[in-house]
C-alpha cells in the first residue's frame, strides 16, 4: 500500500493531520488572544516605562545639540587651565542662537545639574551679552561673573559633551568622571547617596526581619485556630490595610513621642523619670516601628496561606516518631513554610525599599531615604534622568536580591497562596 | 519607545479630563489654603467674569505639568507654585512670560502693577500671590521667660529643650547665620553674600550642628506644615520654626498658647503661573488678572494669615478691619509684612536656592547623617 492510501481523511476530505493542526492553531490563537490583554497590559505598564527610564538615564543629546560649536572647539582643550579664546567665542555663538530660540533657560537647568551655580550666571550672561562687542569674548564673558573665570565650570560644560553618558549612575554613587577620564569621588562633605543607599537597605532589612519575627506566630495562630476565631483575628490583621497610611503614621507619632502616651505610661509606673523619657520617635526606631506595623499584613498573608495547607497530622507524626516539639517544628513544620517565608520577605523587603513618606515623618535626622532623593529630583529639580538612573539602580538592587533568593531557595519555592 | 510612552501618557490624561472642559483649572495645595483662595478671590472672579473656575489639588513641584506637557495634553491653566518652581518652569518653557504692567491691572490709585507689588518677580513667568513667613514660635506654657530674638532660638542655656526645624536646608542656613551674628542687611543680602562662600555655608551648618547635637537642645525635623504647631502643643519641642499661617491658626483658631517671634523671619512667596499652551489660556489670563487685583488678593487674607502681595491690598484691609472671617481679629498686625514684624527679616532668595539647592541639600543630608 502506498502511503497516500494510509492517510486518514476527515468527512470533508482533508487529511486528519491538517485538520487537527488547523484546530490546534485555532486553539492556540484563542489562548493567545485570551492572554493578550494581560500581555499588552504588562508591556504597556511595565516594559515601556522601564525602557523609557533607561533611555532617559543615559540620553544626553540635548546639551550636545545645544552647544555644537563649543564642543567642536573643546576637542583640543585638555581641561587643565581655562579654555582658549576660540572656545569662548564658539560658546558665545552657540549661546546667542539659544537666546534666539528661547532655549537658554533649558541649558541653564541642564548645566546646573552637572555643577550647581550655573543658573544665575547664565541668566546674567544673557542680560550682559546683549551689549557685548565683537572680539575678545573670553574677557567679556569672564567679566560677567567670577564663576565664568573658574575652570571648574568649563570642565563641567565639557563633561556634558557625549550624547550618551553614564554620568548619572556615577552621580548616584557619589562619583564623577573628571577631565582626565578618571572616575573619582565627589568631595567628602557631599557624599550622601552612599549613606542613603546603605540606610535604605538597612531599614528595609530590619523591617523585613521584624515583620517576619512578628508575623510568623500570628500566621501560625491564624492557621490553627478554629474558623470563627481566626476570621476575627484576620480582620484585626487586615484592619490597618483599610486605614490611610498617614493616619497610621500620625497615630504612632502620638503614641511614641517623648510626651506621648507610651512615655506617659512609663513615667506613671515609674519605669523612667519625667525628664529622662525614652526616645522612640524621630530616629530609626520610629521608622522601624511604623514601617513594621504598616507592612505586617504583607508578611502575615503569604505565611498564613502556606501554613493553612500544612496538615496538623504531620507535626503529630513527627512527635510520635520520637521528636521533641522543637525538633518536630524545626524538621517538619518550618521547612514546609519556607515558600511562604520567601514570598513574605520578598514582598516586605521590596515594598520597604521604596518607602519614603513614613520615614520622613517619623525618622528624624535619619528619615531621608534614597526614594526621597528620587522624589526630590522628580518634583523639584526636574532632573528626571538622574531620578531614572537612581530608580533603575534601586530596581537592579531588587533584582539582585531576587536572583540571590533564587540561588538560595529556588524561585519555584515561592507561594503567595 | 518615546513616542509610545508619550501616547500612553496622552491617553491617560485624556481619560482624566474633567467634565468641565471650559472651566479654568487652577492647581493649588489644597486644604485651608485653597479654601482661602477659593472664597477670597476664586468665587468672586468667577462670578464677575462669568468664567467657571475649577480648583484641583496637587502636592507641589513641576513633575505633573512637565508630564502633561510631554504628553501634549495639558489640563491645568494656572498653577500656584514656589518661587524656585517659577524659575525652573520658566527656564523649561512650561509657563507663559508676562508683560507685567499690560497683563495685570494697576492699583486703585493708578500705581502700575509692577510698582504695587512688594518686590520684583523672580522670573518673567511669575505673578505674586501671597507672602508667608518662615518664623519661629514657642509654647508659652513650656518656656520660662520670653524668647525674643533668633539668638534665643539657638540659646539652649537660657531656653533648654528640643527645637523643631525644617527637614531641609532651606531657610535653616539663613537663620543660623542670623543667629551667629550676621546682620541680614537689606532683604537679607548680607546673609546670601555670606552663603555664597564655602566658609559661610560651613559656618551655618556648624551652628545647626551645635544646636542639634547639644544635649540640652536637640532637633526634631518637620516635613509637613501641620507639624510645628502640633509639636509645640504636645510639648515635644519647646520652640519650632514654621509657617506663620499655621501658627496663627493654632492661636486664633484653636486658642493654643503659642507665641510667634518675628525676629530674622524669612519672607517667602507663593506665585501664580500661567501654563503655556493650556486649554483655556485666554480665559485663564483674564481670571488671573482679576484674582491678583488689589481687591482679589485682599480677599484671601480674610481667611488665612498670609499677606497679599500688593501694597494697595493692605490699605483695603486696614479700612475693613477687623478683617478676619471671625469678625473680631485684626489681620494687618498678623501679616508677615506688618512694620512691627519686619524690623529684622530676610527675603528668601529663590535664585540662590535654584542655583545651589541640590548641592546644599546633599551637604545638609551628609551633615544630618553625622548626628
Amino acid at each position: 500500500m502506498s502511503s497516500e492510501n494510509k492517510q486518514i481523511l476527515t468527512t470533508d476530505g482533508t487529511p486528519l493531520e491538517v485538520s487537527l493542526k488547523k484546530a490546534e492553531k485555532k486553539n492556540k490563537i484563542k489562548a493567545f488572544l485570551l492572554v493578550a490583554p494581560l500581555l499588552l497590559f504588562i508591556i504597556i505598564t511595565y516594559v515601556f516605562p522601564i525602557g523609557d527610564m533607561l533611555m532617559r538615564s543615559v540620553d544626553d543629546k540635548m546639551v550636545t545639540e545645544m552647544l555644537p560649536k563649543t564642543y567642536k572647539s573643546m576637542e583640543k582643550w585638555d581641561g587643565k587651565e581655562l579654555p582658549p579664546e576660540e572656545v569662548f567665542e564658539a560658546f558665545y555663538i552657540d549661546f546667542q542662537k539659544l537666546i534666539e530660540e528661547e532655549k537658554e533657560g533649558k541649558l541653564s537647568t541642564q548645566l546646573n545639574y552637572t555643577k550647581n551655580g550655573f543658573k544665575s550666571i547664565i541668566k546674567k550672561l544673557r542680560r550682559k551679552s546683549k551689549s557685548f562687542e565683537e572680539g575678545n569674548y573670553k574677557e567679556q564673558i569672564m567679566a560677567v561673573h567670577r564663576r565664568w573665570a573658574d575652570v571648574e565650570y568649563w570642565r563641567a560644560i565639557k563633561r556634558r559633551a557625549p550624547a550618551y553618558t553614564y554620568q548619572k549612575y556615577l552621580k548616584g554613587m557619589d562619583m564623577y568622571e573628571n577631565e582626565k577620564g578618571e572616575i573619582v569621588n565627589v568631595s567628602e562633605d557631599r557624599r550622601v547617596h552612599r549613606i542613603l543607599w546603605l540606610r535604605t537597605l538597612e531599614i528595609a532589612f530590619f523591617v523585613t526581619v521584624f515583620c517576619f519575627l512578628m508575623a510568623y506566630p500570628i500566621a501560625h495562630l491564624l492557621a490553627t485556630l478554629p474558623m470563627k476565631y481566626s476570621n476575627l483575628l484576620m480582620i484585626c490583621v487586615l484592619l490597618p490595610f483599610w486605614t490611610s497610611l498617614l493616619v497610621r503614621t500620625a497615630s504612632w507619632m502620638i503614641l511614641l513621642q517623648q510626651q506621648g502616651i507610651v512615655n506617659d505610661f512609663f513615667v506613671t509606673i515609674g519605669l523612667v523619670t519625667d525628664d529622662n523619657r525614652v526616645e522612640m520617635m524621630y530616629n530609626k526606631t520610629g521608622s522601624y516601628v511604623a514601617m513594621t506595623q504598616i507592612l505586617l499584613p504583607f508578611m502575615v498573608l503569604p505565611l498564613y496561606s502556606v501554613m493553612k495547607t500544612i496538615s496538623p497530622s504531620l507535626m503529630r507524626a513527627g512527635k510520635s516518631l520520637g521528636g521533641t516539639p522543637f525538633v518536630a517544628f524545626w524538621k517538619v513544620y518550618f521547612p514546609l513554610t519556607i515558600p511562604g517565608i520567601g514570598a513574605g520577605c520578598l514582598l516586605v523587603f521590596i515594598l520597604a525599599i521604596g518607602y519614603y513618606i513614613t520615614p520622613a515623618l517619623v525618622g528624624g535626622a535619619s528619615g531621608t531615604l534614597i526614594s526621597n532623593q528620587i522624589a526630590f529630583h522628580m518634583k523639584s529639580t526636574l532632573d528626571w534622568s538622574f531620578a531614572s538612573a537612581m530608580g533603575l539602580m534601586l530596581l537592579s538592587g531588587v533584582l539582585v536580591i531576587y536572583w540571590l533568593y533564587n540561588k538560595l531557595v529556588g524561585i519555584d519555592n515561592i507561594k503567595l497562596g | 519607545m518615546k513616542k509610545i510612552s508619550k501616547l500612553l501618557l496622552a491617553l491617560s490624561f485624556v481619560f482624566s479630563l474633567t467634565t468641565s472642559a471650559f472651566a479654568v483649572t487652577v492647581a493649588s495645595w489644597g486644604g485651608a489654603y485653597t479654601e482661602s483662595q477659593k472664597l477670597g478671590y476664586g468665587d468672586p472672579t468667577a462670578k464677575k467674569l462669568g468664567i467657571p473656575i475649577n480648583w484641583v489639588d496637587y502636592s507641589g513641584g513641576l513633575s505633573e505639568i512637565k508630564a502633561q506637557k510631554e504628553a501634549g495634553a495639558i489640563t491645568w491653566d494656572i498653577m500656584d507654585v514656589f518661587a524656585m518652581d517659577t524659575i525652573n518652569g520658566c527656564d523649561e518653557g512650561l509657563f507663559v512670560k508676562f508683560d507685567f504692567d499690560k497683563d495685570f491691572p494697576p492699583a486703585p490709585d493708578g500705581t502700575p502693577a509692577s510698582k504695587d507689588f512688594f518686590t520684583g518677580m523672580p522670573s518673567e513667568c511669575a505673578v505674586g500671590n501671597i507672602l508667608y513667613s518662615w518664623n519661629y514660635a514657642y509654647n508659652s506654657d513650656n518656656v520660662k521667660g520670653t524668647p525674643k530674638t533668633i539668638k534665643d532660638f539657638f540659646n539652649t542655656k537660657k531656653f533648654p529643650g528640643k527645637r523643631a526645624i525644617y527637614k531641609g536646608a532651606l531657610t535653616n542656613l539663613e537663620i543660623a547665620l542670623a543667629a551667629d551674628g550676621v546682620k541680614p542687611g537689606k532683604g537679607g543680602a548680607k546673609i546670601y553674600k555670606a552663603l555664597n562662600t564655602e566658609k559661610g555655608v560651613q559656618r551655618a551648618m556648624d551652628k545647626i550642628k551645635e544646636l542639634c547635637t547639644d544635649p540640652k537642645g536637640g532637633c526634631v525635623f518637620w516635613s509637613a506644615g501641620a507639624q510645628p504647631p502640633e509639636l509645640l502643643m504636645s510639648g515635644e519641642v519647646v520652640m519650632a520654626t514654621g509657617w506663620n499661617g499655621r501658627f496663627f491658626n493654632a492661636t486664633v483658631g484653636e486658642g493654643a498658647p503659642i507665641v510667634q517671634v518675628w525676629d530674622a523671619q524669612g519672607l517667602d512667596y507663593e506665585y501664580f503661573v500661567l501654563v503655556k499652551g493650556s486649554p483655556n489660556e485666554a480665559d485663564a489670563k483674564k481670571a488671573l488678572a482679576e484674582m491678583t487685583s488689589t481687591e482679589g488678593l485682599a480677599g484671601s487674607a480674610k481667611y488665612i494669615a498670609y499677606a497679599p502681595w500688593r501694597k494697595s491690598s493692605i490699605s483695603v484691609m486696614q479700612k475693613g478691619e477687623p478683617w478676619y472671617k471671625d469678625g473680631k481679629t485684626n489681620m494687618v498686625p498678623n501679616m508677615p509684612t506688618a512694620p512691627a514684624n519686619t524690623k529684622n527679616y530676610f527675603l528668601v532668595d529663590p535664585l540662590y536656592w535654584a542655583d545651589n539647592g541640590t548641592e546644599l541639600g546633599e551637604k545638609w543630608e551628609a551633615m544630618k547623617a553625622g548626628f
